[in-house]
């Protein structure tokens, strides 16, 4: 008896703690301007007391963030922007700590500062601009629907009444469901946790096409499957931080800007043949 | 704290979608409730085999049981989802589910069952036999009456495992709640108040079958 009053106090405990996170946390949503300044150099500060920046990428996208299975190192565009702001910050591009993302996890690691800035092929949504601090769009990439050559779909037409295999966590799926509410198509979803599951997916013939930005598609073709000519829903590409980081938020925002305004982004663009 | 998981505009817009959750929740209820009924009827079948005179029937037994108890759950059913339609053998999802978590949990079923025969005194078997019992009439009215207090307790609590191992259909797309919370809050990044009312509808779903373990524990003068 002694025992069961003991959890249930320890579930009180839990249940008070989480409703005063709640109530802390809309205090800080309506008076954020105030906090703003207080932590704008912080959130700089501890990067550069920890001697390290720590960004989550992508380690499964070629030619934005993958990891060669080979070297065992992680590349890609996004790797090499990434790389720009640590120098900016600690004067060394390779003070940094790269952790592994997926759609799902991007927003629970930004949360917890597991890492202090997101450059993975993050596309920029409303939703997402509300709960963190989201840059100006550094790549455009419109989503493809990869099939199997020897389905007989050839456009986005002939997906009418099939399903389409969209990773978790990706604004993927709206994209498509619009686009095929345009074309007057029904089309059902199934959902997995990573890239690959939705290609295994494919290949099982459990789906009939895999919906992904273009970018990402392209590094799983294989010789039984092809890309659709159809490209829907352009995907802009932003950086996040945690929205309290305002102070990286900004510089990331301006390094951007100024990379762009210097032809340094196109050149970075061109070298990952993304141009 | 302006970055809080678990702010009020999230638990509004969990609100608004009350029905993704309320349609995961009817799928999980489904598989559950079907998944049990095939791994009552696999346990009580196997369980038997178990303790059957004839050997081969026992090493019956031992193959099914040791097969599914020592491999994963996980991988079970991926193989059932991914790798059965290379073979041309595409099972739908639901089924899937029902399968999978039926035949898995079967096998602690019959292991309960088994278990629950083996307590009962060799003597009352004999007893029966010696009194012209056949051997199933010793099962049924012997055997059987007194080792189902033992077994109902076990297999209330496999139930209770069964009803969490649903959640294996978030890996296959199988619609259930927990597929339905990593889908609404992978596409908001809402997962503060998606995961602790996931989490509310797992344990609503299974306290009263625990409670009822308590009871079916004091009537069979199982002490606690």
């Amino acid at each position: 008896m002694s025992l069961s009053r003991k959890k249930l106090l320890a579930l009180g405990v839990a249940l008070i703690t989480s409703f005063g996170i709640l109530a802390a946390g809309c205090g800080g949503d309506t008076k954020k301007d105030d906090s703003k300044t207080a932590t704008a150099s912080d959130g700089i500060q501890k990067i550069k007391d920890r001697g390290v920046l720590k960004v989550g990428v992508k380690v499964d996208v070629p030619k934005f963030g993958f990891k060669d299975p080979k070297t065992g190192k992680i590349e890609g565009f996004e790797i090499d922007l990434s790389k720009v702001i640590a120098k900016k910050i600690l004067g060394d591009e390779n003070k940094i700590d790269m952790t592994g993302v997926v759609a799902k996890t991007r927003g629970p690691l930004l949360d917890s500062g597991e890492i202090d800035l997101c450059i993975a092929t993050f596309t920029i949504t409303d939703e997402r601009k509300q709960t963190y601090n989201m840059t100006t769009p550094y790549y455009e990439d419109p989503v493809g629907f990869l099939v199997k050559k020897d389905s007989g779909i050839k456009s986005l037409k002939d997906l009418n009444g099939k399903n389409i295999a969209v990773p978790q966590g990706a604004t993927t799926r709206k994209g498509v469901q619009a686009a095929a509410d345009k074309a007057g198509i029904q089309v059902s979803f199934i959902e997995f946790p990573t890239y690959s599951e939705c290609k295994t997916a494919l290949a099982a013939g459990r789906a009939d096409a895999y919906a992904m930005d273009t970018s990402n598609l392209l590094g799983y073709r294989d010789d039984a499957t092809e890309l659709l000519p159809d490209k829907i829903a352009p995907q802009l590409y932003g950086a996040a931080t945690k929205k309290d980081n305002k102070a990286l938020f900004d510089l990331v925002e301006k390094t951007f800007d100024d990379m762009k305004k210097s032809g340094e982004m196109d050149q970075l663009l061109k070298k990952w043949d993304l141009k | 704290m302006a970055t809080n998981p678990f702010a009020e505009y999230k638990w509004l817009a969990l609100l608004k979608d009350w029905r993704v959750f309320a349609e995961g929740l009817s799928v999980t209820l489904e598989v559950a409730i079907v998944a049990l009924l095939i791994s009552l009827a696999l346990g009580i079948l196997f369980g038997i085999a178990g303790v059957f005179p004839n050997k081969n029937v026992r090493k019956l037994n031992r193959i099914y049981v040791e097969f599914f108890q020592n491999t994963p759950l996980v991988i079970q059913v991926i193989f059932l989802y991914h790798a059965l339609p290379h073979l041309k053998i595409m099972l739908p999802v639901f089924l899937i589910g029902c399968l999978g978590i039926g035949l898995y949990t079967g096998a602690y079923m019959s292991e309960a069952v088994r278990s629950g025969i083996l307590a009962i005194p060799r003597g009352q078997s004999e007893a029966g036999l010696s009194q012209g019992f056949t051997y199933f009439q010793t099962m049924r009215y012997i055997i059987l009456p007194q080792a189902k207090r033992i077994i109902l307790p076990n297999i209330a609590n496999q139930s209770v495992s069964l009803i969490k191992n649903t959640s294996v259909l978030a890996m296959i797309a199988g619609g259930d709640l927990m597929y339905r919370a990593d889908s609404w809050s992978g596409m908001n990044m809402y997962y503060g108040p998606t995961y602790l009312v996931t989490g509310l509808l797992y344990w609503l779903m299974c306290f009263p079958l625990t409670k009822y373990i308590k009871h079916l524990e004091k009537t069979a003068g199982v002490k606690s």
